[in-house]
């Protein structure tokens, strides 16, 4: 088990947004979350990444905090620094061993998302799809085991997409457990082993992918 | 921990300084707040050490509000404060990171501040001038380790940021009157009395400061939006 959340409720002051949700994840799995916009899928991400706090309920993490990659909407880049520097400094950050931070390990991370010819250059003339492929290289740099994706396909063109689907693919086969909130359910179900969605603040399929039919539980 | 805060403070003060901007806003803060100062004197008139030393700490207590709130709105830029969060290291490591940039940028700021304190509020420099440089150092100390902790509540939202300021400048007073005090040194001729006593003061609230810094900065920096 690499995380489990147990009758978990979320509440922002007096405002309910997602109530009773036990899940676990596996090794090796993708899950994809879905559910209408507002549904509290963000939030059940936060809860499961530990940004955010369950106000019902516990949410247990069976790996140690360095092997969680979290990619969120946002690109968590420095605009002033180069791809370069913005790795570097994450990699610092986490700790990874010399060789996992070196220059020619950086320089790899970015050639494998296609942006090692940009690596000294700043990061915030990046366009939106190069600025989430080095966010992407900057989860992949730390090999999480559980990896928590919320929309990273938004804005992305279709060569960034291929290499969100070529990452994702290979984290799953090297044995991470993958939760992913896709803005495009119906063709990313083929990629996902399982489906957990959410519909008027509580879950209302949780399963394998290959029965979830989306137009059932109006998501 | 140790290391990333270093990693933090290394990379603020790169921002910082290649941008430019919340520096140069800082520092023209404070030069122009000894300018006008310095506008109130008659031709000819010299101000006495206590009151030049006042308004140097004036200007290096505005000025680090704007140090902190330009640190703590880099994270907000790309939501880059939720990878620290995850980092895994004590989110107290963001404190002493921001806290180790904002002092190097503020003894930056001084040491503009100093000489514009000298030339434009007709000051010398008195023998003595290593007692008002150990109080500098010490007093803003315990400045940033306040600083750090509430510039946390302002993460880059107006109607937080004023709040820097408004809780800030109450709990700063005690150091800044033994700035003001003991300062007064590096511009005088003599050892202002009770000088022991003033440290001493300075060295309490710097303790206070560092300890309510680690343990109320996670309860004030947090992934809650």
């Amino acid at each position: 088990m690499l995380l489990r959340l147990t009758k978990v409720a979320k509440f922002y002051g007096n405002r309910l947004v997602i109530k009773d949700v036990s899940f676990e994840v596996s090794p090796g799995t993708v899950t994809l979350l879905a559910g209408p916009n507002g549904a509290g899928k963000s939030t059940l991400l936060k809860l499961m990444a530990g940004l955010s706090r369950p106000s019902v309920g516990s949410v247990e993490r069976g790996i140690a905090d360095e092997a969680l990659g979290y990619l969120g909407h946002q690109t968590f880049i420095y605009p002033e620094l180069t791809a370069f520097e913005n790795l570097a400094f994450w990699a610092r950050l986490h700790g990874l061993a010399q060789e996992r931070c070196s220059e020619e390990a950086l320089l790899a991370a970015l050639e494998r998302m296609e942006l090692k010819r940009f690596a000294f250059e700043r990061a915030g003339g990046f366009s939106r799809g190069m600025a989430q492929r080095l966010n992407l290289a900057r989860v992949l740099l730390l090999s999480p085991s559980l990896l928590l994706l919320d929309e990273p396909g938004t804005g992305l063109d279709t060569r960034s997409m291929a290499i969100l689907h070529r990452e994702i693919a290979a984290a799953r086969d090297r044995g991470a457990g993958i939760v992913w909130i896709s803005h495009s359910v119906a063709e990313d179900l083929a990629r996902a082993d399982r489906v957990l969605a959410i519909a008027d603040k509580r879950v209302v399929y949780s399963g394998p992918a290959a029965d979830y039919v989306p137009e059932a539980v109006a998501c | 921990m140790l290391s990333a805060a270093l990693a933090i403070a290394s990379k603020d003060l790169r921002l910082l300084l290649s941008r430019g901007t919340g520096l140069v806003q800082a520092l023209l803060l404070g030069l122009l707040l000894i300018f006008v100062f310095s506008l109130s004197q008659r031709v000819g008139e010299v101000m006495g050490p206590q009151g030049a030393a006042a308004i140097f700490w004036l200007a290096s207590a505005f000025c680090q509000v704007l140090i902190f709130n330009t640190l703590f709105a880099i994270e907000e830029a790309n939501g880059a404060r939720f990878g620290l969060l995850l980092a895994p290291v004590p989110v107290q490591a963001v404190w002493l990171g921001k806290g180790i940039a904002g002092f190097t940028l503020l003894l930056c700021a001084q040491a503009v501040f100093l000489p514009a304190a000298i030339v434009f509020l007709g000051q010398t420099v008195s023998p003595l001038w290593h007692v008002g440089l150990a109080t500098v150092l010490l007093a803003d100390v315990g400045i940033v380790a306040l600083g750090a902790l509430l510039g946390a509540l302002s993460q880059g939202q107006a109607a937080r940021e004023s709040l820097l300021s408004i809780v800030l400048f109450p709990l700063l007073v005690p150091v800044l009157l033994a700035g003001i005090r003991v300062g007064a040194a590096a511009f005088a001729d003599d050892i202002p009395e009770g000088v022991e006593s003033w440290l001493g003061l300075v060295a309490a609230f710097d303790a206070l400061f560092l300890g309510a810094g680690i343990v109320l900065f996670p309860f004030v920096y947090g992934g809650e939006e």
